[in-house]
């Protein structure tokens, strides 16, 4: 039996986000996602759990406009979730997110916490480790393979200068790399049987936790990364042009 | 106050975060600290300009670099510095994210550049959004921290007879992580970050049998081949080392050849160092043009043999 903790957060799908002439970004036409890589975090959660038995509780912070993805990550599998809830948990910077699943997180019992290796978002990779930190548990990071035992958990991470094997006793937080699985895509099925599963909703009154950020925003502006095109035909002449073209700029020698 | 201190996994990016250090440490009145784990490499890092090594003992085959984690937070506790940056390798990052907790500071994670502003606060940018924005930061609580990707800064020049002190830390082991094995990744390819030529293949190639024709390109430009997530990822027709993007390889090359890939931010931002970017897509709408110097319009299975045989000839 393993009880697992999945952390997620509910995100401003990139993909959709637009600017304007001048280059300021338009949120006018977000979607919202379920992170990426906390698809990934779920997906290791809800197989460890049909593995081992146990079950798998999903945990966010947000807005009350996230309960899309309370209910987006209880299709994917969680056996039920914690919706970490307060109109003014908007735009949060890592350590305020831990922080505030610290405190509700430190009420449960568990053996596991999956986290994605960062969000889709802000992609700052601190949350897990700043939680695993406040917790005062260890903490693997960017892990590609995980094997849980009774008391233990043995994790392999991709490092930069090989695969690194590890072991860590039990509670353990771990962030999981995209590597670690594919995640599944919920079906119909998945979608009705996750609005019967049960949901706590914690609210700013609930916590005890202060949470003042570490980390001020001054600007956020769109990246400058427009380059000019210049076309080349798709024939024999068009291909001799962009050769010379490729050796004037002295990009090929 | 207590300097400004850098701290790296490897002597490379230590050299690295030493010359952006130096110019930090200038602006802020501070001295340049670093931290090495042999005598060799400390007096190194003092050449290169540190005021002060912290030489940390070496670790033992089962004790993860990680642990460094808690000597590091004593002294810092102790001496409060006003700066710390960290090298955004793996292993830097969680290790800076621990660290920051520890301190009860903010840290600037994915920092790709930072400057001391007016009121002697770092102001530091990092990409969010895929890439799509640049999100400018500061750091409300001391130490102000950043985790800074390898070869974001060029390494710092040598000063010959440039004074420093050496100092000494004690491990005090206190992590439960244990390391099992170190299983060597032999990568076949190269190394793609350094790469001089970059030819990437994307979604648009139709079988792995394909991947042929982007081998004979990589050949023909002496390049190495990465390529979008989905083939890695889903396809599975290169390993995960070679994918590109904010969360893979950031590549740095003269010039980097997109074949078929559509150009997706989370993909661009890890190519937009390229000297030249060059586009091979069959759609003209695909955003990779609005990042691409050079384009060409059309099906890659005519155009690469023919860019190919053009290279060849030249050669």
């Amino acid at each position: 039996m393993a009880d697992i903790i999945a952390c997620f957060k509910w995100v401003i799908d990139e993909a959709y986000l637009k600017s304007d002439s001048s280059g300021k970004l338009d949120f006018n036409w977000v979607d919202y996602k379920l992170s990426d890589y906390d698809k990934n975090a779920i997906e290791e959660a809800v197989r460890l759990a049909e593995q081992k038995g146990g079950k798998v509780t999903a945990v966010t912070v947000g807005t009350p406009e996230d309960t899309k993805g309370v209910k987006d990550a209880l299709a994917r599998g969680a056996s039920e979730a914690v919706f970490i809830n307060d109109s003014s948990f908007v735009n949060l910077e890592p350590s305020q997110t831990a922080a505030l699943l610290a405190d509700v997180i430190g009420r449960l019992k568990f053996d596991l916490i999956i986290c994605g290796e960062g969000s889709s978002d802000l992609y700052a990779q601190q949350v897990g480790p700043r939680l695993a930190e406040r917790l005062e548990i260890p903490c693997i990071s960017y892990v590609t393979r995980i094997s849980l035992e009774d008391d233990f958990i043995k994790a392999e991470r991709k490092m930069e200068n090989g695969i690194e094997v590890v072991i860590a006793p039990l509670p353990a937080l771990i962030t999981v790399s995209p590597q670690i699985n594919t995640p599944r895509i919920p079906g119909l099925k998945d979608t009705l049987a996750a609005s019967k599963k049960p949901v706590t909703e914690v609210t700013a009154d609930e916590l005890t936790v202060s949470n003042e950020p570490l980390l001020k925003t001054v600007s956020i502006n769109k990246a400058a990364m427009q380059r000019n095109c210049s076309y080349f035909n798709n024939d024999e002449d068009g291909i001799v042009q962009l050769v010379n073209a490729l050796q004037k700029q002295g990009a090929i020698t | 106050m207590g300097g400004i201190w850098v701290f790296a996994e490897n002597q490379e990016n230590t050299l690295e975060l030493l010359n952006k250090g130096q110019e930090i440490a200038r602006d802020l009145h501070e001295k340049l600290v670093a931290f090495a784990t042999s005598r060799t490499m400390a007096e190194n890092y003092i050449a290169y300009g540190a005021d002060q090594i912290y030489l940390l003992p070496p670790l033992t085959e089962k004790e993860a670099w990680g642990d460094y984690l808690y000597a590091i937070a004593d002294e810092a506790v102790k001496l409060l510095p006003a700066v710390i940056l960290i090298a955004g390798t793996m292993r830097g990052r969680e290790m800076a994210a621990r660290l920051a907790q520890k301190l009860n500071t903010g840290l600037c994670s994915g920092c790709i550049n930072l400057s001391v502003n007016q009121s002697g606060q770092l102001e530091m940018q990092r990409l969010i959004y895929g890439g799509a924005a640049v999100q400018t930061v500061v750091c409300t609580g001391t130490p102000q921290m950043a985790a800074i990707p390898p070869r974001t800064f060029e390494p710092a020049p040598y000063q010959e007879g440039h004074p420093g002190q050496i100092g000494e830390l004690f491990l005090t082991p206190q992590s439960s992580v244990k390391i099992q094995e170190l299983k060597p990744v032999v990568s076949a390819e190269g190394n793609l970050a350094e790469a001089r030529v970059v030819i990437c293949a994307g979604r648009g190639i139709e079988k792995e049998e394909d991947m042929e024709m982007i081998r004979r390109l990589a050949q023909a430009t002496d390049g190495q081949i990465g390529c979008t997530r989905p083939i890695s990822e889903e396809l599975h027709w290169l390993p995960e080392d070679l994918c590109i993007g904010l969360s893979g390889q950031q590549v740095k090359p003269d010039l980097y050849v997109g074949v078929g890939v559509s150009g997706q931010i989370q993909h661009t931002t890890g190519i937009r160092e390229s000297k030249v970017v060059l586009a091979i897509n069959r759609d003209e709408n695909a955003p990779v043009f609005e990042v691409a110097d050079f384009g060409v319009i059309g099906d890659l299975y005519e155009v690469i043999p023919k860019l190919t045989d053009e290279l060849e000839k030249r050669k």
